[in-house]
């Protein structure tokens, strides 16, 4: 436990876990205060009315949902991977395994509090993205009665949860890619190519792609995918949240399983 | 790690390895590493770069693993199932490792929490015992290399341990930090605890060690009490005039001396291989033909002792070898590596 609570400590004093948040947040802000402003000009737009679902409740729950499991992935890649990274490359692993701490433990905890981290992170860009739709909502002239849609509110706390799951998964990813990488910037950068290269891939293996790590936890949320105009085929959110822990698990099993095994020098 | 057998009349060591190898690969870096550090002494842990040191450090403390060999730590066999034997122990691999955006204070409560269970009313007492209190709630990354270093010492005796392993623990160190790491080590020393210290300041170690152990590729070459050693390999420095360098170190040669010309901005020194009590005969040698010495100064000196053993020796025209293996200039001629 004590591991655990120093682990969330430090990333709560990390200036990589504010910057994420903030980007997700403010990327979101951007583009909901944009849709607000230029409704009139979106709506005349072809599927512009689609774009002002963005600001407009309930649906804007899902829609903010979906965004944040995109990009919010992304960025989920890049953290898990400088966490990672950065206790090879600071040699902060090795004072601890000096210490006689268990490797895997340690590992497996620092992810633990990652995990917890970006939850915190989803609730925070999630909000600030509904605070936002109705800003957007307002300047659009769009009413925000399906605020309180008691459905879609119902709705919420599953979507948040497979959502959370998703990009813990990414997250996990992007840690599992570092731990290998032994470094913080090649795990970064094989993170971020993973992540463009299977969207890549879905062009030509899009039977295969699907059950790919990025593919099924964009699909873990029903009506929650990015886009993509049919090229890519999504699997069923019940068989994308099996998919997805498959890939959490797995990755996390071989972190773990590396770190215990390694030689740990520099 | 394949220490699973305790090694027979070990006991009453702090680090017992018996032929310790590890490879990198092609590259051997330890070929049958035996150490007996017995406790509560200062250990020091000599050798050239790439001879092994970092290596035997990294396995003392679990981060990478033998190929074959031993190794006792505290009297008890450490493998790698046995992790909890490093909760007696306390290490500063190369360098300090910190979170370079917490303060010391935070650095030390964040590791505080991984291994042996450690009250943080002990990290206030450490950053206290390294002078850093002041700057304790500052982040590490504005912290200077030498105050890195106090954190990256405190940071080894946070568990209170038996047995200190510290790797160049004096780098960055001003004059008077380093005075203060002896004392505390010193005192450590003195309370029982085992310090074992890998440095390439062969001044520093002379302070500080009660026993020396040198390594050079990959194998102890020599290990014993420090004054033992430096008595065994005494050196006299003989100073004649510059235009008589070749004919004394001509003579000294014919009289049976090991003679090496010192580098050309010593002016006309000489250095013998020889115990200091012989110092005499070097000069009666000199003086019989017709060579008066203007100064003679016998030495014992852990740098030549250093550089005999591990064969990277000065190579007598002012320049000095960074490879294990340099050629020696004996009596103004180059020859190979002194048979030891």
């Amino acid at each position: 436990m004590r591991l655990f609570v120093a682990g969330l400590r430090k990333l709560v004093r990390r200036p990589a876990s504010y910057v994420s948040v903030g980007l997700l947040a403010g990327l979101l802000s951007l583009i909901l205060i944009a849709v607000g402003a230029t409704a009139k000009q979106t709506a005349e737009r072809p599927n512009g009315a689609a774009a002002l679902l963005l600001v407009t409740f309930p649906q804007a729950y899902t829609l903010i949902l979906s965004f944040i499991l995109g990009l919010g992935g992304l960025i989920a890649v890049i953290y898990g991977a400088a966490v990672a990274g950065s206790e090879w490359n600071w040699g902060t692993l090795k004072a601890a395994v000096a210490r006689g701490e268990s490797r895997s433990r340690y590992a497996l905890l620092t992810f633990a509090s990652v995990a917890l981290l970006i939850g915190v992170g989803l609730v925070l860009a999630f909000l600030v993205g509904t605070l936002m739709a109705v800003v957007g909502a307002s300047l659009a002239g769009i009413s925000t009665s399906g605020l309180s849609n008691s459905d879609a509110l119902g709705r919420l706390p599953d979507q948040f949860g497979r959502s959370w799951i998703a990009v813990v998964e990414e997250g996990a990813l992007g840690f599992t890619v570092a731990t290998l990488a032994r470094s913080q910037l090649a795990g970064i950068g094989a993170g971020i190519a993973l992540y463009f290269g299977e969207q890549f891939a879905s062009i030509f293996l899009p039977d295969i792609v699907k059950y790919l790590p990025f593919n099924a936890a964009t699909a873990v949320v029903e009506n929650a995918g990015t886009g993509g105009g049919g090229i890519i085929q999504r699997l069923e959110p019940g068989l994308a949240l099996w998919v997805v822990l498959a890939w959490l698990f797995g990755s996390l099993f071989v972190a773990a399983l590396f770190t215990e095994r390694a030689d740990i020098s520099g | 790690m394949t220490a699973t057998a305790t090694t027979a009349g070990s006991s009453g060591l702090a680090v017992a390895t018996r032929a310790l190898h590890k490879r990198y690969g092609p590259r051997v870096a330890l070929a049958g590493l035996d150490l007996s550090v017995p406790n509560g002494v200062v250990y020091g842990f000599l050798g050239p770069n790439g001879a092994g040191k970092t290596t035997t450090m990294r396995l003392l403390t679990g981060l990478i693993h033998a190929d074959s060999g031993t190794i006792e730590l505290l009297g008890r066999p450490f493998g790698q199932g046995d992790r909890r034997r490093l909760f007696e122990v306390g290490a500063l691999i190369e360098a300090p490792a910190f979170y370079p955006f917490l303060s010391g204070r935070e650095n030390l409560r964040a590791l505080a929490a991984t291994g042996a269970p450690t009250p943080w009313s002990r990290v206030d007492e450490l950053l206290e015992v390294v002078g850093l209190t002041e700057r304790a709630r500052d982040r590490v990354s504005t912290y200077s290399l030498g105050m890195k270093q106090r954190l990256g010492i405190a940071a080894a005796l946070l568990s209170d341990p038996k047995l200190l392993l510290l790797d160049e623990p004096a780098n960055g160190l001003d004059p008077a930090g380093i005075v203060a790491m002896r004392d505390t080590l010193r005192n450590l020393a003195s309370a029982g605890k085992t310090v074992f210290v890998s440095s390439h300041i062969l001044g520093e170690v002379r302070q500080l060690a009660d026993i020396v152990g040198i390594i050079a590729q990959g194998r102890l070459v020599r290990e014993g009490p420090i004054e033992e050693l430096l008595t065994s390999r005494g050196r006299v420095r003989v100073r004649v005039k510059q235009d008589e360098v070749g004919a004394a170190l001509a003579r000294l040669e014919g009289g049976g001396f090991r003679a090496v010309q010192g580098s050309t901005s010593d002016d006309g020194w000489l250095s013998v291989a020889v115990e200091g009590d012989r110092a005499s005969e070097i000069n009666r040698s000199l003086a019989q033909a017709g060579i008066y010495a203007s100064a003679l100064t016998a030495e014992t000196d852990l740098e030549s002792v250093f550089l005999e053993l591990t064969g990277a020796t000065p190579t007598g025209d002012g320049q000095r070898s960074f490879g294990s293996a340099g050629a020696t200039t004996v009596a103004g001629q180059t020859s190979g590596q002194d048979p030891q």
